[in-house]
């Protein structure tokens, strides 16, 4: 057994001359240090084994025999597709039979090609076409859809609610000043031609009322002057006792009257 | 440094060939060297390095640049080494060295008594580190017979530069040891002496 010293003395990285000293006053060192001497020559006469040719050819074609775990990464999707090349395939296999990591990744996304499909349920096309949407329409037939007219009248009406319009309001603001010159001109004008309006209107009827008042007065007077007419006749053949009244040329009279006169007489 | 090799492997990374090759052409020999030490048999070194470029290709993304690049390249391919060596040790081939195992790590010499002496030597040394515990062993061949540096072999075996100094010095020790015990036995006391001068002379 050595004394320790030679193994601190390595440690320590002394120089052999210092472990020769050492070794030189110690028994069992220097037997120790004799043994690696002789060892370490063997192992110093040695050379290292001549790399063959053919192993670094063969060393040089390994990108073309296999990928990396980043090339198998990109190579899976089209591998999935069936989409890879017959190259790639083979390289790709290489890898993977390596690889445990990239082989589990590969087997379930490959894996997920051989499920079987679903299977749908019977109600399933019903529904599906009952939900397919109809024949698209035009923009016309939209605007001319009494609903949608519907709807936006009441859209309106409600958006008019909701604003607080009104045109009385509206008026007044105009009149005391309240509102921009643009939409007092405008409300103005506005107002203007519907006094026009209202006052045309006006006076259509109000001629319209004179005309048939007018008529009906003319037709009225007429009547009753008619009426006068009658009666005042009527009283003047009582007072001349039966004498039919003649014209002032003595020839004739009034049918009616003769009609009724003859019936009194009678 | 090992920014230029982060720099190389991205390289690589990319499809770049001639990054590839000069990949391979600057560690192609180290690591079959360490694989020749570890199997001792052409055919399975040059199946281990193939298998350990084949890793090192595969991986390339995890390398960061951190240490040294053949040392990651070793580091990734560890449990290779070790698989191999442990099954060679099962079946005992090291234990019995042959000359053809050994052959290609001698220096051809025109004398052929010195290359038989050398050619013993080289058996008894490889049979010697056949013996001692596997953790030792490891250091000793990166190490004497790789020649990869402390900081290398710390980083590919994840220890602290002083355990693979300690390591080392005793892995010496047990296969000095028994190297002179193996003579010992064989009854030749002080041939292990006249052994090693007779090699020193031819070295």
């Amino acid at each position: 057994m050595s004394c320790g010293e030679l193994e601190r003395l390595f440690l320590a990285g002394a120089s052999p001359e210092a472990v020769r000293r050492h070794a030189g006053g110690c028994a069992t060192c220097a037997r120790l240090n004799a043994d690696l001497e002789s060892t370490a020559e063997m192992s110093a006469g040695l050379v290292l084994p001549p790399l063959a040719a053919s192993l670094r050819k063969s060393l040089l074609e390994i990108p073309r025999r296999t990928v990396s775990c980043d090339g198998a990464e990109r190579l899976l999707p089209f591998a999935v597709e069936g989409e890879i090349g017959a190259d790639d395939e083979r390289r790709l296999a290489s890898h993977l039979s390596r690889c445990a990591a990239c082989a589990e990744a590969a087997e379930t996304l490959l894996g997920s090609r051989d499920l079987a499909q679903p299977i749908a349920p019977p109600w399933l096309a019903a529904r599906l076409t009952a939900a397919r949407p109809a024949k698209e329409r035009g923009l016309w037939a939209w605007i001319l859809d009494p609903k949608a007219v519907i709807a936006v009248a009441y859209a309106a009406a409600l958006l008019v609610m909701l604003l607080g319009f009104n045109p009385a309001d509206l008026a007044r603001r105009v009149r005391s000043g309240q509102i921009g010159e643009n939409t007092r001109a405008a409300v103005t004008v506005a107002e203007s031609s519907l006094t026009d309006r209202v006052g045309a209107l006006q006076e259509k009827i109000a001629r319209t009322f004179a005309i048939w008042k007018g008529r009906a007065g003319g037709y009225g007077r007429a009547a009753v002057s008619n009426a006068m007419m009658f009666l005042w006749k009527s009283s003047t053949t009582k007072e001349r006792g039966g004498e039919r009244s003649r014209n002032r040329d003595g020839r004739g009279a009034f049918k009616g009257t003769e009609m009724t006169n003859t019936s009194w007489r009678a | 440094m090992s920014a230029e090799e982060k720099t190389l492997v991205d390289r690589c990374r990319q499809g770049e060939d001639d990054a590839w090759r000069e990949l391979v052409d600057r560690f192609g020999q180290k690591v079959y060297s360490v694989a020749y030490h570890f199997t001792l048999n052409r055919e399975d070194a040059e199946e281990l390095s193939q298998e350990i470029f084949l890793k090192t290709f595969e991986n390339l993304h995890r390398y960061d640049g951190s240490f040294p690049l053949v040392a990651w390249l070793l580091s990734i391919s560890r449990n290779l080494c070790i698989d191999r060596y442990r099954r060679k040790k099962r079946e005992k081939s090291f234990r019995f060295v042959s000359d053809d195992a050994v052959a290609p790590l001698l220096k051809s010499t025109d004398d052929p008594a010195a290359e038989a002496l050398k050619k013993e030597r080289t058996k008894l040394l490889f049979s010697a580190i056949a013996e001692i515990p596997e953790d030792l062993a490891e250091i000793l061949v990166l190490r004497d017979l790789d020649g990869l540096a402390y900081d290398e072999i710390g980083k590919m075996l994840e220890l602290p530069d002083g355990t693979v100094k300690s390591r080392l010095f005793r892995a010496r020790a047990e296969v000095a040891r028994r190297i002179r015990e193996r003579h010992e036995r064989r009854g030749s006391a002080g041939a292990f002496q006249t052994l090693a001068l007779a090699a020193g002379g031819v070295l």
